[in-house]
Order: C-alpha cells, then sequence, then structure tokens
C-alpha cells in the first residue's frame, strides 16, 4: 500500500460526479449556453484557467502525496493532451500549459481512474492544503500532518457554504518543529502542538500571505483541542465569507480583514462564532481521525544502520548525497530531493520521460510514493542507504541528480510570462541567466544556503518575500524590470525580505546576485555564517553600495 | 412573472418583492419588517422578508415564528455571503419555512444553495427547468454537513453526527 489517501468507493462517487458535472459545463460553454463570464468560476474551481497561448490545467496533488501510479497518469496526461511535460507549483500542485479546452473533461477523468482531480485548485475558493514535504519521516516532527491534511481536504472539498468566498483561502499544516510548509505565509497556519496535559492540539495561525501586501499570519489561538479543529476553522471561514471585503479583489483576502479588525478583535469574533454554533459544528471524532490515519501508517521499513557511503565513493556522488539528501528518522533510511532545478531548465519543469522514470525508482527505492516540495523539487522519502549509489545513478541519467539543493541556483520561479496572463516578466529566462551565471559547482556550494524566489509579478506565486534574495518581476513603460529583496526566510523565524533599491533591467539580474554574494563571501565572519545570517548582521547598504555602485548597473 | 422552482415543482408566485408593483403579498425589507415589528404592526403569521448580502439574520430570531417566506438577494452571482446567511437561517436561527434565493441565481449554484437550506429559486426566465431539477441531484453523497433540507446526500458514516 503507497501512503497517499486511499480512496473508497464514497471518494470514487464524488469525484466521478465532479467530472460529469464538468463535462456538462464545458459542452454547454462550447455551445454558447454559458457566457465566458458565467463558465469562469466554474471552470477555475475545476483548475481550468484560460492563459497566453492556450489553457492551463492546475491538478491538485493533496499536500504533495504522489502515488507511482498517480505520477504514471501525470505523465501519460503530458504526453497524450499536453507537449510532454509539466510544471510543478509552489503548492505542491502539478500545471500543465497547453491541454484543450474542450479535451480537459476527458483529463479528468483519466485523472479520475487514479483517485486524482483538480478540484479547488483554483477560484475564490479553499484551495489544496499544503504541508512539510518530510512529513513522517522528519526527526523533528511532533505528530504526521497528513491525516489532518487529508481530514480538512474532504471537509473543504465542495463545502457548500464556502465554495465562494471574497477571494482564494490557502491553508498549511505541520507537526514539526522547523516549518517547512512556510505556513506563516497562509491565510490559516495550523501547528500541531502537545497541550497542557501532553495532549496534541493546534496552534492556529491566521491572517498571513503574500501578493501585494505581504504579511506573516498571527496567531489566534495558542492550543485548540484536535477534535475541535473543523469547527474552528468553520468558525474562521464564516466571519470572513460574512465579512471579507468583495468590493476590491486587492483587498479581498482575509488578511486585510484582520489587519483592519485588528488581530484581537478578529480573534473575538471568530470565538464568538465557534462558541455560538457549537449545536452544529462538525466534531472529529476518533473514527473519523483513525481511519484518515490507517492511510499514511510507516512503510515497511527493513531492519537497517546507518553508514556513511560516502568513503571511496566518486565526487558525483558525494556532492549529491551531501546536497541532495537528507537525514531520516528511521536508521539505514534517507530522504533524497530529485532536483527540478537543471541548470538551464526551467525551474519546476518535468518531461512525461522523467516521470515515467521517477515513478519506476519510486516503486524500486521508496515504497511506490513521490512527494512535490513547496519549492518545485520532488522528494523520494524512504531510500535505503545502501541503495543510493544505484538510485544516483539511474536519476543522473534521468536528469534529476543536479546536485544544487539548497544552493543559489535551486531557486523557485513562477512560469512568467512565457505562460501567465499576469505576469510582468520573463521568469524563465532570466533563471537561465542565474544558472548561466553560476554554473561553478565549487563556487556554489563556497556560497552555502541561499534561497532565491522569484515571481513575474505582484501576486507573488514565486514566494520572493521570502526569500533569502527575492526577484520580483515589474513592468516599466512595457520593458521588464525586477525588484530585488534580501533577508526574507520561509523557515525558522519567517520574515519579509527588503527592497535594496531600483530595480534593475532584466539583463544585469545575474550580475546583481554575482555582486551581492560578492559582499557575503567578503564580509561573512567564516564559511560557517551563512548568507542570511551575514544579510541580518549587516543590514542592507552594504549590498545596496556594491549593486548601486557607479560603475555597476544603470537604475 | 417570476419563474420560481419550489423544492422541485415551478410555483406561481404570490409575493411581491420590495420595490415591485403589483397585487401579491407584499415582501418587507430586513429594515421594515423589524420597523413594523418595534411598532406592534407586524402580522402575527405569513410575513416575508427579503435580505441584502450585509443583512444579519439573526435579528430574525425573535420573530421567526411570523415568516412565511425569506428571500436571499444574490446582487452578483457566487456572492458566498448568501450561502453563510441561509445556514444561519436555518441552523442558529431555527427557521422552518420557505427560503428563497433570489436575484442573481445560476442553475450551476442550486446543489450548493440547496445544501446550505435553500428550498426554493428564482430562475432566469430563460432556464431549462429539467436541467435546474437535475442539478439539485448533481451529486450524491458530499464530506461534510450542512443545512441540507431540499437534498441529502449520503456522508461517510463517521461523519454523520
Amino acid at each position: 500500500m503507497v501512503r497517499v489517501y486511499q480512496y473508497e468507493a464514497f471518494d470514487r462517487t464524488f469525484v466521478n460526479e465532479r467530472v460529469a458535472e464538468f463535462r456538462d459545463q464545458t459542452r454547454r460553454f462550447l455551445a454558447g449556453e454559458l457566457s465566458e463570464d458565467e463558465f469562469r468560476p466554474l471552470r477555475l474551481r475545476n483548475g481550468l484557467y484560460i492563459q497566453t497561448h492556450a489553457p492551463m490545467l492546475r491538478v491538485a496533488i493533496p499536500y504533495g502525496m504522489l502515488s507511482s501510479t498517480q505520477l504514471r497518469m501525470l505523465a501519460h496526461i503530458a504526453r497524450h493532451y499536453d507537449r510532454d511535460y509539466g510544471h510543478f507549483s509552489t503548492r505542491q500542485n502539478i500545471q500543465f500549459n497547453w491541454p484543450k479546452l474542450e479535451q480537459v473533461p476527458d483529463i479528468l477523468a483519466e485523472l479520475a481512474t487514479v483517485d486524482m482531480h483538480a478540484i479547488q485548485t483554483s477560484g475564490n475558493c479553499i484551495r489544496n492544503i499544503t504541508t512539510d514535504h518530510l512529513a513522517g519521516v522528519a526527526a523533528d516532527e511532533l505528530e504526521d500532518p497528513r491525516p489532518w491534511c487529508e481530514l480538512i481536504r474532504q471537509w473543504s472539498t465542495l463545502h457548500p457554504e464556502f465554495n465562494y468566498l471574497p477571494r482564494k483561502f490557502k491553508i498549511a499544516v505541520t507537526g514539526a518543529a522547523s516549518d517547512r510548509a512556510v505556513s506563516a505565509v497562509h491565510d490559516i497556519g495550523v501547528h500541531l502542538v502537545r497541550g497542557p496535559d501532553g495532549v496534541n492540539g493546534f496552534e492556529i495561525l491566521c491572517g498571513g500571505g503574500l501578493g501585494r501586501m505581504p504579511i506573516i499570519g498571527k496567531r489566534i489561538r495558542e492550543w485548540l483541542p484536535a477534535a475541535e479543529l473543523l469547527a474552528y476553522l468553520e468558525a474562521i471561514l464564516r466571519v470572513y465569507n460574512s465579512h471579507g471585503r468583495r468590493d476590491n479583489i486587492h483587498r479581498a483576502r482575509i488578511k486585510v480583514l484582520v489587519k483592519s479588525l485588528g488581530v484581537a478583535e478578529f480573534a473575538r469574533q471568530v470565538e464568538r462564532e465557534y462558541a455560538a454554533n457549537r449545536a452544529f459544528a462538525p466534531q472529529v471524532s476518533a473514527a473519523q481521525i483513525a481511519r484518515l490515519r490507517a492511510s499514511f501508517t510507516p512503510p515497511p521499513y527493513q531492519l537497517l544502520s546507518d553508514g556513511d557511503p560516502t568513503p571511496g565513493a566518486g565526487a558525483a556522488f558525494v556532492a549529491w548525497y551531501r546536497h541532495n539528501t537528507r537525514a531520516h528518522k528511521v536508521s539505514g533510511y534517507r530522504a533524497v530531493f530529485v532536483s527540478l532545478k537543471k541548470h538551464g531548465e526551467a525551474p519546476g519543469d518535468m518531461t512525461s520521460g522523467q516521470m515515467l522514470g521517477l515513478a519506476d525508482l519510486a516503486d524500486r527505492h521508496s515504497f511506490g510514493e513521490v512527494r512535490v516540495t513547496h519549492d518545485q523539487n520532488l522528494v523520494l522519502a524512504d531510500v535505503p542507504q545502501h541503495t543510493l549509489a544505484a538510485l544516483h545513478r539511474s536519476l543522473a541519467e534521468l536528469g534529476l541528480a543536479t546536485p544544487n539543493i539548497g544552493t543559489l541556483t535551486d531557486m523557485i520561479a513562477c512560469p512568467g510570462l512565457d505562460f501567465c496572463s499576469l505576469a510582468n516578466a520573463g521568469t524563465i529566462g532570466v533563471a537561465r541567466q542565474i544558472h548561466a551565471q553560476f554554473d561553478d559547482f565549487d563556487y556554489l556550494y563556497d556560497l552555502g544556503e541561499i534561497q532565491v524566489k522569484m515571481s513575474g509579478c505582484m501576486n507573488a506565486c514565486g514566494h520572493h518575500h521570502v526569500g533569502h534574495i527575492g526577484i520580483l518581476g515589474v513592468d516599466k513603460r512595457g520593458e521588464e524590470w525586477y525588484q530585488i529583496t534580501l533577508g526574507g526566510s520561509a523557515s525558522g523565524e519567517v520574515r519579509l525580505g527588503e527592497v535594496i533599491g531600483p530595480s534593475v533591467p532584466k539583463a544585469q539580474v545575474a550580475a546583481t546576485l554575482e555582486r551581492i554574494v560578492e559582499v557575503y563571501l567578503e564580509r561573512r565572519h567564516d564559511a560557517d555564517e551563512s548568507f542570511l545570517q551575514t544579510v541580518r548582521r549587516l543590514g542592507l547598504a552594504p549590498f545596496k553600495e556594491r549593486v548601486y555602485a557607479q560603475d555597476a548597473v544603470a537604475a | 412573472m417570476r419563474k420560481t422552482l419550489w423544492r422541485r415543482e415551478l410555483r406561481a408566485d404570490a409575493w411581491r418583492y420590495p420595490g415591485e408593483d403589483g397585487t401579491g403579498e407584499p415582501v418587507l425589507t430586513l429594515a421594515g419588517l423589524l420597523q413594523a415589528a418595534a411598532e406592534g404592526r407586524l402580522a402575527r403569521t405569513g410575513v416575508g422578508v427579503s435580505l441584502g448580502p450585509t443583512d444579519n439574520v439573526e435579528l430574525l430570531a425573535p420573530l421567526v415564528e411570523r415568516l412565511a417566506l425569506i428571500v436571499v438577494q444574490f446582487e452578483k452571482s457566487g456572492d458566498g455571503r448568501g450561502f453563510s446567511q441561509a445556514q444561519l437561517l436555518r441552523q442558529r436561527v431555527g427557521y422552518g419555512g420557505e427560503l428563497r434565493a433570489g436575484g442573481a441565481v445560476s442553475r450551476d449554484h442550486l446543489f450548493l444553495l440547496a445544501r446550505c437550506g435553500f428550498d426554493a429559486f428564482d430562475l432566469d426566465p430563460g432556464e431549462d427547468l429539467e436541467a435546474a431539477r437535475a442539478q439539485l441531484e448533481r451529486y450524491s453523497v458530499a464530506y461534510q454537513g450542512a443545512a441540507d433540507t431540499l437534498v441529502h446526500p449520503r456522508r461517510r458514516e463517521e461523519f454523520a453526527a
């Protein structure tokens, strides 16, 4: 059994009924019975955008968990309905950029055969629930968050009251000490925490978000009993649905409501609604969560011992092992990152051949399971250490072993102007420029951990505010310029980066980054002081000075 | 002539909405209703009221026995506030009479509206009646509880309260 939520007849009935509904809606649109304005909210709730060149279909990967069977289906969709590749997004979903509108119902029907769908991957509703890509295998985890993610997924799926919110709504759940789900920049961040009696419950953050008005979420509940999770979420959503602004799309996210009411008043309203609704609010029963936990029991690990596989190994393997694998809570295993950041390729893109190859490797090495990370890589979470060398060779043959996880070239980039009708900027081209500038791996390793995050517009799909180096595409009189921020971070203490100064022209982005990291190399105490620590210690001034020096870029 | 689907049948409408001319029984605004109640001139039964998206439905709680019709007006298709108003009317206010979705009501919203407690819908004059009825049967299952006065999708055993 693969550790994704195990569908029953009930779930399949639901998804098939959804496909039938959308097939009917698409037919009516194509027949002229539904106008574009009428069809838009319906197609969006099925993941379908109309993009610059063609429709884009965003398929849900609930909290990033995929079985090898599902990955093979994604390969099939890419090959038969698209241009042979897909793009993994920062919401742990996958996007296909070239489907034909009239074929989308067939695509959804094919996805349904492997228990997949595109429900609520867009539109003003509760989107895909995201979580820690190391859920269940991280040593710093209090409790596996995935059963709770699935609980929220089911509750939020076609929730009759909350399908037409003022704006999109994103929920992230974490169960570990280190927040790898960026939960503080979500509409709701749900944290598993140990309660006063040693029982696990939840801490609730609310009102975080990126976009035009980046804000770190505020804690509105220090501790919530686990059985109350959905009741409390209902209270938050009802307050938001009733009072969130609907007159201005840029003021419609819950963060604006929280900010305008003040956190204390917002929390008071939520508590009032929570108390008033007790007779009707859902309670999470022990049977319900037990059934969900059964889908995420640990795989049948072998009894193995830890060993260092690097002595005597080749340099390529050693670099890959150091940078692309992580500790596992079970001895003898590692979590392996599959880099979708090969230099010269669009970050997050994967061909159907790579998908099929990786599905086989997941079966062979990692219990048939693959995870999507919010920074657009994949993870094989349960790889025995003694098979790492073989796995590395196979991944390298597929072009999936670029040893750059956590380095500057492991950057997030949204699809940008090449695909997205909202974008100002050709992010993929800039990613290539940065890849070319920083193509020396020894240099990258010397720079250490640097998270670069790039968005092609203010909507911040590329999370630029929380990049150690953030890059935002802006339009100036029809030309692409790029605004640089420094000092943001998405984990540990979440912080928003600060803009260093006027934006730079497209051709100068990589050179600007080069100047920034030069300052770091000159000014760090030693190689143990990370880029982020150095930026925090020095402040922006020395970086500004170098970037905007006379001989540098024209601002 | 309004085309109203009441439960699953077309029904001739005897009501006159605020601002409409004609001979039907007048439907009050919330402000009008509260004022009439305060002045002691609200009928004891058979009262109709029309709500806008910002109206606080909990104000109706003391008067709920007198009401025979509540129309929740959707100024824009897909304004989610009406969905919350309906759930609150059914669950918190305890209203059991006709709860009608008026204004910009799309056929594609009927199932979710019905789940929230609506049992009547003002349809577009051109709406296909059979298709509208069929939309009420669109889903046989649902993941979460709701007011569900008109439709009754099956829920998972352990979800049932």
